[in-house]
């Protein structure tokens, strides 16, 4: 064996035969293959599962999925109902909205046209408008 | 091994459920599959349970087979996987125990014995390399494979497995070196 075999990359017959006589199995491959082949019918078995098992096997996982989405979306919804009914201010007519925010607020125009009990007088419209300006 | 088109007739017809064309690919490619499966495993049983899930894998993706490549690197591919698969499962069971003596050299041995050491010392040897590297090695020098079949096998560049080989075949030309030596 000299250097340059060393370095090439052809197959080197002589550790070729070495490593072959090391790794070869003591008994014949007869025994080996019928080994093989008595597993022949259950690979393919296993390979091809019916679909109602695959079916079957993904029904239980996407029932209880969609419980936990269900119960999920019931608690949120009572959340926020809840928060809205105890938690937010109490309901005000327009009319009161506009009147408590035009008493106080830069003129009495504004509170004359809000809280009048009958269809605005022009007069105090103008003036309403002029003061706003 | 056999040639190239009646691997792709017994695959055929191990697609179209010929029973006995299995077992002849079988047959074909057992002494193969065991020697490579030995060579990631180490232990002899551990490696026919390897070559056993290949064959039995292959049978099951057959349909994924490309017939216009070699059968023969596609199957090894998966063997090799399976060895590899199953060297990461192991943990209790242990390849055959290494003995310093055999790797660095022991007592000359008896005519009748020499064989046996050589293999013995060879074992323990490739026990010392890299998986990969000692994968690489015998795909190359025992089974014939090229080393584009072998990167295809191995998921790795063309070059990273002429690397593995080189030192691979260093650390054992080395040794049967020193046997030859030892028993002039």
């Amino acid at each position: 064996m000299t250097d340059s075999q060393m370095f090439d990359h052809r197959p080197d017959p002589e550790l070729a035969a070495a490593l072959r006589a090391a790794l070869e199995p003591r008994d014949g491959q007869s025994a080996f293959v019928a080994r093989v082949m008595a597993g022949y019918d259950e690979a393919l078995r296993r390979a091809t599962v019916p679909t109602w098992d695959v079916l079957a096997s993904w029904f239980r996982p996407g029932v209880a999925a969609a419980a936990a989405a269900l119960i999920a979306g019931f608690l949120i919804g009572r959340t926020v109902l809840f928060a809205g009914a105890g938690g937010g201010a109490a309901p005000v007519s327009m009319d009161a909205a506009i009147a408590s925010a035009a008493v106080g607020g830069p003129g009495r125009g504004v509170a004359a046209l809000v809280t009048a009990p009958s269809p605005p007088d022009p007069s105090i419209v103008f003036t309403a408008l002029v003061e706003q300006r | 091994m056999g040639s190239e088109g009646d691997d792709r007739g017994l695959v055929a017809k191990t697609l179209a459920g010929d029973r006995a064309a299995f077992g002849e690919l079988v047959e074909r490619y057992a002494a193969q599959a065991r020697r490579v499966a030995r060579a990631v495993l180490g232990d002899p049983d551990d490696a026919d349970d390897a070559a056993q899930d290949g064959f039995l894998s292959a049978l099951v993706k057959l349909a994924q087979y490309d017939a216009r490549r070699p059968f023969g690197p596609w199957l090894m591919r998966i063997v090799a996987n399976a060895a590899t698969d199953r060297r990461r499962r192991r943990s209790v069971r242990r390849a055959e125990p290494l003995d310093p003596a055999l790797v660095g050299g022991g007592p000359r041995p008896d005519a009748a014995a020499v064989q046996s050491e050589l293999g013995d010392r060879l074992r323990a040897a490739l026990a010392e390399l890299p998986e990969r590297r000692r994968t690489a090695v015998v795909l190359f020098d025992v089974e014939g494979y090229s080393h584009a079949e072998i990167a295809g096998m191995l998921g790795v560049p063309e070059g990273t497995v002429r690397s593995e080989v080189f030192h691979g075949r260093r650390r054992l030309r080395a040794l049967l070196a020193d046997w030859k030596e030892q028993v002039k």
